[in-house]
């Protein structure tokens, strides 16, 4: 089982480049697509779910074209868009009924498999209230249930724990994790912290552009040497920003703690420390949009 | 609130609206309603008849043809332009960011009134540029005189958009005539204005038609009764010069008083309106829960029954049942969840009155009205006139909904595409039952024969309509004027066979209007398949 993206690109109109020249390979297992808003990880998102045609670029399913003839990736395809949205009249059973005739699933088929995932993801309770009485989060559980209606063999889930609480995306993940055994996972999101907890295997869009994919330990290595922690008086934050990247900053009785990004030591207290995924992320993400913007981007509050 | 604020205000909502493809197709809709105001000289059809006489196309005829032709089709037509500013901003969230701000409700239903009114505007200053391009074009006059041109639109046509830009805000602040039942009542408002304004909304063609009377009168014609509104003619019309019209203070202090009216029309639901505050809203009409009266509790994460919330403990994906897809099947559940969605939301009355009618065609006396079949036609035009507000959900409720984006990755575009059209038809049937059944016990073949080319074409209409346009609006303004004239016994528009020539329908042939729904819904399809190979 393979679904591959091989040098998309698609322009919209008025000639933005929403995503430029990207090859992925993706087989079982869970990939992390990590990227800023407005790097083009929705719009690669809905080309891989067959949503988006590609200006340029084949998507292979399994070495069909999924362009011209996508009902077969369609078929056995699990896909929760970013903006996902539902008829608000209708109740949650009826709503995932109808999705799955839609998909061509057998009645009874259909039928367990509403109730099993009703059962899991807690929704089962709301009985026949309308799905326009819910909550974010809840209408969030729906739209990924929905996406597990036909067993799917590739998942593509778009900012799937927007508006969950910390436990319901916890929970998300584990999801996740459990059903990359034996599929295609791909998880789209900004939240650094969801693909850390998840993916072996991450790759880091921006600009459209697809920047690095790889293991977390290998992405881990890109950061090394370049991350710092001190404690300065609040009057030094401001001029430390000015020169670079500020990850975090907590204020203390002692001073202002800050973690920075810089290729040497921002000052002689500053200590080495050990960097994670977000130092990481941002470390590529900086080194990708240059001198420049990495300017601007150093200014940034 | 200063000018400045409400110029603001009315301004954005005024671009807003004409940064849209739809904005050049009402102006391209203006444009052909000036070229239709306006002839050739050899023309067998008029918009303006003076009498059997019209007009040389001079500056003075040209801007007041167009002119009132623009009052009679832009207070239609311009009402479902402009109509659901408040709702757009409810919809995108901004109603609640400027509800937030000093802003005053008056202020800023003044500012809708103004983005409304600056919309028909530009699209009556479209029929006026026509109308002085057909006039250098038909060649009859080349003097050029703004004033006779410009002034029968400040006087006649700016007081009917104004007062149409005060209704579509009255409309949308009103909980019942803010869908399309709103829509639906304006047609009948605007026919009862236009009829009782002699074919010129809120009035004004008595003083025209003294001012054209009198030049008449000085080169010696004679003319018969005034008319304006599409009138076919057995010849051209012979011609008179008529300069314009020489408004006496007390017409243009009407006007003014007109004006007036419809801008405190407009800041009128002030009084009412609820500034976006969904506390305020009319509660949402939903299924009531079954047993209890409170819904049941939701569990705050997803646990299985009987296990802690705590994220350690939760359940794994496995024990979901297998389900794998299968092409083809399912078509039966799908239709019944089309149907589901397509009468999503209707009330236990709407389906009693609906039955109600059904009732009255099977039991109502056959020889009650004359002649024979005419109560089962009356019946079944209030049977297909019940369901226009369902009807219009046709094509736009994914749309609508927002669910473009995940239905795109769903297979089989088309056979969704085709349960949608059949649920629309098995509504217009279950809607008709009762006079069909009527007319089969009656053996009455060629009313059944109708009926069932009308049941195929109404969904059809809808459908491609609201694919095309993804919104209500043009297949209620459609429908409900072809429908009103089929019940007025129009012929060429009879779809469903209610006009009935010695007992048999005499529209056009039921093998036609069941072509015409064929090319609709391949129509449908077209456009649904062109818009997803641009995806």
């Amino acid at each position: 089982m393979l679904l591959e993206l091989d040098d998309v690109t698609k322009v919209f109109r008025g000639g933005t480049r929403g995503v430029d020249g990207v090859t992925l390979r993706l087989g079982p297992g869970l990939v992390g697509l990590l990227g800023p808003n407005g790097a083009g990880k929705s719009s690669l998102m809905r080309i891989a779910a067959t949503v988006t045609r590609p200006t340029s670029g084949r998507v292979l399913f399994d070495g069909a074209d999924a362009v011209t003839r996508p009902d077969r990736l369609r078929r056995t395809l699990g896909y929760l868009p970013q903006d996902f949205s539902v008829y608000p009249h209708l109740s949650a059973p009826e709503f995932l009924a109808y999705l799955a005739a839609v998909k061509g699933l057998p009645a009874g088929a259909a039928r367990n498999r509403i109730g099993e995932l009703l059962d899991f993801f807690g929704l089962a309770g709301a009985g026949r209230r309308p799905l326009g009485s819910y909550s974010g989060g809840m209408l969030r559980r729906v739209g990924i249930a929905q996406a597990l209606l036909a067993d799917p063999a590739v998942l593509i889930v778009d900012e799937p724990t927007a508006g969950l609480d910390p436990e319901e995306r916890v929970v998300v993940r584990n999801l996740l994790a459990d059903l990359a055994g034996d599929r295609i996972v791909v998880l789209s999101t900004h939240i650094v912290s969801d693909v850390e907890s998840v993916a072996a295997d991450i790759a880091i869009m921006a600009g459209g552009r697809l920047l690095t994919r790889g293991s977390p330990a290998s992405l881990l290595r890109r950061a090394e040497g370049r991350v710092w922690e001190m404690t300065v008086p609040p009057d030094a934050v401001a001029p430390l920003r000015e020169r670079h990247l500020v990850s975090r900053m907590v204020r203390t009785d002692a001073g202002v703690r800050v973690r920075v990004l810089a290729p040497a030591a921002p000052a002689q207290a500053a200590a080495p420390a050990p960097p994670d995924l977000e130092d990481a992320y941002l470390t590529i993400t900086q080194a990708a949009a240059g001198p420049v913007a990495s300017g601007a981007a150093q200014a940034r509050p | 609130m200063s000018i400045r604020v409400l110029a603001a205000l009315a301004v954005a909502d005024f671009r807003e609206r004409t940064r849209r493809p739809a904005y050049l197709v009402t102006l391209a809709a203006a444009v052909a309603l000036g070229w239709l105001a306006l002839p050739p000289a050899s023309s067998l059809y008029m918009i303006m008849n003076a009498g059997g006489y019209r007009g040389i196309y001079n500056s003075a005829w040209t801007g007041t043809g167009t002119a009132l032709a623009g009052s009679l089709w832009l207070m239609l037509g311009g009402f479902y332009v402009v109509r659901g500013a408040i709702a757009r901003d409810q919809r995108t969230r901004v109603g609640q960011i400027l509800a937030v701000t000093p802003l005053r409700s008056t202020g800023y239903l003044a500012g809708k009134f103004l983005s409304n009114l600056m919309v028909l505007a530009s699209m009556a200053g479209a029929l006026a540029v026509t109308a002085l391009a057909l006039q250098l074009a038909r060649g009859e006059s080349t003097a050029v005189d703004p004033g006779a041109l410009l002034l029968p639109y400040l006087l006649l046509t700016l007081p009917v958009l104004a007062v149409t830009a005060a209704a579509a805000i009255l409309f949308d602040t009103i909980p019942v005539l803010r869908g399309g039942l709103g829509n639906i009542a304006w047609f009948f408002l605007w026919m009862i204005t236009a009829i009782a304004g002699g074919g010129v909304p809120l009035g004004g063609l008595g003083t025209i038609g003294a001012s054209m009377r009198q030049a008449m009168a000085a080169q010696h014609l004679r003319p018969s009764e005034f008319s304006v509104g599409f009138t076919k003619v057995a010849h051209p019309l012979a011609t008179f010069t008529w300069h314009g019209l020489a408004a006496s203070g007390g017409f243009v202090a009407g006007r003014l008083v007109l004006i007036t009216a419809t801008v405190c029309l407009a800041v009128l639901p002030a009084a009412w309106f609820g500034r976006f505050d969904p506390a305020r809203a009319r509660p949402r009409r939903a299924p009531a829960p079954r047993g209890d009266q409170e819904p049941a509790p939701v569990p705050a994460v997803m646990t299985a029954p009987g296990q802690p919330t705590s994220p350690a403990r939760a359940p794994a994906c496995q024990p979901l049942s297998p389900a794998t897809a299968r092409p083809g099947r399912a078509a039966g559940r799908l239709l019944a969840g089309e149907s589901r969605i397509l009468a999503q939301g209707t009330s236990r009355w709407w389906w009693l009155v609906a039955a109600a009618i059904n009732a009255a065609a099977l039991a109502v006396p056959a020889g009650l009205v004359k002649p024979a079949g005419a109560s089962t036609a009356l019946l079944l035009s209030a049977a297909w006139i019940w369901p226009v507000l369902i009807w219009s959900r046709l094509g736009t409720q994914r749309h609508e909904n927002g669910l473009d984006t995940l239905l795109g990755a769903y297979p089989a575009a088309r056979r969704q595409l085709a349960a949608e059209w059949a649920a629309g038809l098995a509504l217009t049937a279950a809607a008709g039952i009762g006079p069909l059944i009527r007319m089969a016990i009656a053996a009455g073949c060629p009313g059944v024969a109708a009926w069932a080319a009308g049941a195929l074409f109404i969904p059809s209409l809808a459908l491609a309509l609201g694919t095309a346009s993804r919104t209500h609006r043009p297949f209620q303004a459609l429908y409900v004027i072809l429908w009103y004239a089929a019940v007025n016994q129009v012929k060429a528009a009879d779809y469903m066979g209610t006009v009935l020539v010695g007992g048999r329908p005499a529209g056009p042939s039921s093998v036609m209007i069941a072509a015409l729904a064929l090319v609709l819904l391949a129509a449908a399809f077209i456009i649904s398949v062109a818009r997803h190979a641009r995806r």
